[in-house]
């Protein structure tokens, strides 16, 4: 299976805020956000990312579109490593991967109408003027606006979230990528019209052959939309797989504590105690050993002294827990 | 059982330049002495107007234009201010979205308490201080956080200590606005079973107003449907989530993603809410009901359909039909 896009051993360090005592010891504390993230999604999949705030996954997002530069690590698209790249050399992978906004309500400006929103990417990347009304209308049709003239000199304050949810999603369409990375990107909708927006990128998905990455809190969306995970905590991937398995049968502590946390709308699900204690710790002073030990129900000796590596524990499933 | 709220018709509007917008248009619905009650509906609804309409925390620009809403008695619509600063904390307490409103990021979390302990509910300070750390208990915080300042904790301690806040003077309904949309899933897991154990050990009422139905399902004994400023189905969780009567219902429980199910298309609702400054006449949700007929121009009643099970549907006889048509994306589709 051949990776169009690809994550190797990621890591983003801040420098963080000192305290009195670390400038007397001259100490320089750093947060590694992302700690060693290496993932990788074929054409036509999609994965998700899953993980509390603060765990890593939107930082993860923005070092794969290159908004943020790695510490280490590198991002291979097509094969090629994109991580040394700078400049003009930069915008035919910028056009090939596309973010898709996660606030439709600020991701256009309110004084251009649709079409000029869609049109201001293809002109960016040069696409001849001749041929950008083509394009727009096949994005429109893509993310099923029809027919695309009732929309197109409209501005956004005439249309609803979910229409300008599928502009948002229009408009990384354009320019034909090769993959879309999507941070939240329902959040902000009405739940009677997220189905919507949802299917209409599974659709894309699978019309366009794209690779997707979805970087939500929100486990029950990503198994809508991914037949892969990663769930990350305090900068790690901790465990990944298929999602239908990951859910049913977590092999991580802390997958096991998310999956229960989550509410169903159903009147009968288990209300008992999460399988989980205290909360995040410091990222600054995090426990030695695993990082999840802290608030593991079942951490015992070894966890403290050696931190357990993210390994194979099944065909396609990894897992970073000693028992697992 | 008498209700401990009964709400009959309630209407709050806001003044703009276009006109009156009807946030809240003839609203009713009860709440029982004991247990969590669900306001649930989607942005622009109304559920948090209605919620802050009956803290009488509402906007400036907002007012109650009709309709009462009797609380242990006495009609908080009608009631004087000054009458009704008096069941503020003491009868009727109210949560905020984010604790950071209900916190003040000035004051340590010991001083917010004796401000309200001592000078509302008239305790001495030493037994302020006894009851304050009892409260941070019941929330499932240490005492020895009492001495810290709001910023210094995480988003979810902010939550239950607003909770402990809200819950000083022993009120009789706790309001909670959207209390865990901020949070992230565990600690919201957490937030809400703070909620629940509350409720059980105080017998106390809370109404919890979110746009989140699994969450209703988690915590809540009773639910209200809200729609484009209307109560459009109302009663126990089971029966409503389990076999809803209107057709909106029906659209948000197949609208939502099932961490345990597997497979199936989610079934969006087409369209969006109508205005509420030129509300449509008859049932508000017709432009976007796939089972609206030409009675429907014509208001529905809520009435009650099954006992305890309040219903604003024409159609709502032929629910049972409607509901497996209704998780087909077929029918929805346009």
């Amino acid at each position: 299976m051949g990776a169009l896009i690809a994550a190797n051993d990621l890591v983003k360090a801040f420098p963080a805020s000192r305290s009195l005592r670390d400038m007397m010891r001259g100490q320089r504390p750093v947060l590694r956000a992302v700690n060693g993230v290496s993932l990788e999604v074929a054409a036509g999949r999609a994965l998700g990312i899953v993980g509390e705030s603060g765990c890593g996954k939107t930082t993860t997002a923005r070092l794969l579109l290159r908004l943020e530069e790695a510490t280490s690590g590198s991002v291979l698209f097509e094969g090629q490593n994109v991580s040394a790249l700078r400049g003009a050399a930069l915008l035919p992978f910028r056009s090939r991967v596309q973010l898709v906004f996660q606030n439709p309500f600020d991701a256009l400006n309110p004084r251009f109408t649709i079409r000029r929103s869609l049109a201001e990417p293809l002109r960016n990347f040069g696409v001849p003027p001749d041929q950008q009304e083509a394009r727009i209308r096949e994005a429109m049709g893509r993310v099923r606006l029809d027919p695309p003239e009732a929309y197109l000199d409209r501005h956004p304050h005439e249309l609803s979230g979910g229409q300008l949810q599928r502009v948002v999603l229009a408009r990384a369409l354009v320019t034909h990528p090769r993959a879309i990375i999507a941070d939240e990107p329902v959040s902000m909708l009405d739940v009677s019209v997220r189905a919507g927006v949802l299917n209409v990128l599974r659709r894309a998905r699978d019309e366009l052959q794209l690779a997707a990455i979805y970087i939500s809190h929100d486990l029950a969306l990503i198994r809508y939309v991914c037949e892969a995970v990663a769930v990350m905590y305090l900068g790690r991937i901790v465990e990944s797989g298929p999602t239908a398995e990951v859910i049913a049968a977590p092999a991580h502590p802390y997958t096991r504590a998310l999956v229960a946390a989550v509410p169903v709308p159903r009147v009968d699900q288990d209300r008992g105690d999460l399988p989980i204690r205290g909360g995040l710790p410091d990222q600054l002073n995090q426990p030695s050993g695993c990082a999840f030990r802290d608030r593991c129900p079942l951490a015992f000796a070894r966890c403290a002294e050696e931190a357990p590596p993210l390994r194979a524990i099944a065909p396609g499933r990894h897992a970073a827990c000693h028992l697992a | 059982m008498d209700a401990l709220l009964d709400v009959r018709d309630l209407a709050v509007h806001y003044r703009t330049a276009a006109g009156p917008v009807r946030a809240v248009d003839g609203a009713s619905f009860t709440v029982p002495a004991a247990g969590i009650v669900g306001l649930v509906g989607e942005s622009g609804c109304g559920k948090s107007t209605l919620g802050r309409a009956l803290m009488g925390v509402l906007p400036r620009a907002a007012s109650i234009a009709a309709g009462s809403a009797v609380f242990e008695g006495r009609d908080l619509v009608t009631l004087a201010p000054a009458e009704r600063r008096k069941l503020l904390w003491r009868r009727l307490a109210f949560v905020p979205q984010t604790a950071m409103n209900a916190l003040d990021p000035v004051q340590r979390l010991s001083a917010q308490m004796q401000e309200v302990l001592v000078e509302r509910g008239g305790l001495s300070r030493a037994a302020a201080g006894t009851r304050a750390a009892a409260l941070f208990a019941m929330v499932g915080l240490e005492a020895g956080r009492l001495r810290d300042w709001p910023h210094q904790f995480s988003g979810g301690m902010r939550q239950r200590a607003s909770i402990a806040l809200a819950l000083a003077l022993n009120p009789a309904l706790l309001i909670a606005d959207e209390p865990v949309t901020a949070l992230d899933v565990i600690v919201q897991r957490q937030i809400l079973d703070v909620m629940r154990d509350l409720q059980a050990r105080l017998g106390l009422a809370m109404i919890l107003v979110t746009h989140d139905v699994a969450v209703v399902a988690y915590a809540c004994d009773r639910v209200v449907v809200m729609y484009a400023g209307r109560v459009v189905e109302s009663g126990p969780v089971r029966a409503v989530l389990e076999a809803p009567l209107h057709p909106y219902t029906m659209g948000l429980m197949n609208a939502f993603p099932d961490l345990e199910r597997a497979g199936g298309e989610l079934v969006p609702i087409e369209g969006a809410p109508p205005s509420l400054l030129n509300p449509p006449g008859g049932c508000r949700f017709a432009a976007r009901c796939p089972f609206a007929e030409a009675r429907c121009a014509q208001d529905p009643a809520l009435v009650e359909h099954a006992p305890d099970h309040q219903v604003a549907c024409w159609r709502a006889p032929e629910a049972p039909a409607l509901r497996p048509l209704a998780s087909e994306a077929a029918t929805w589709a346009r």
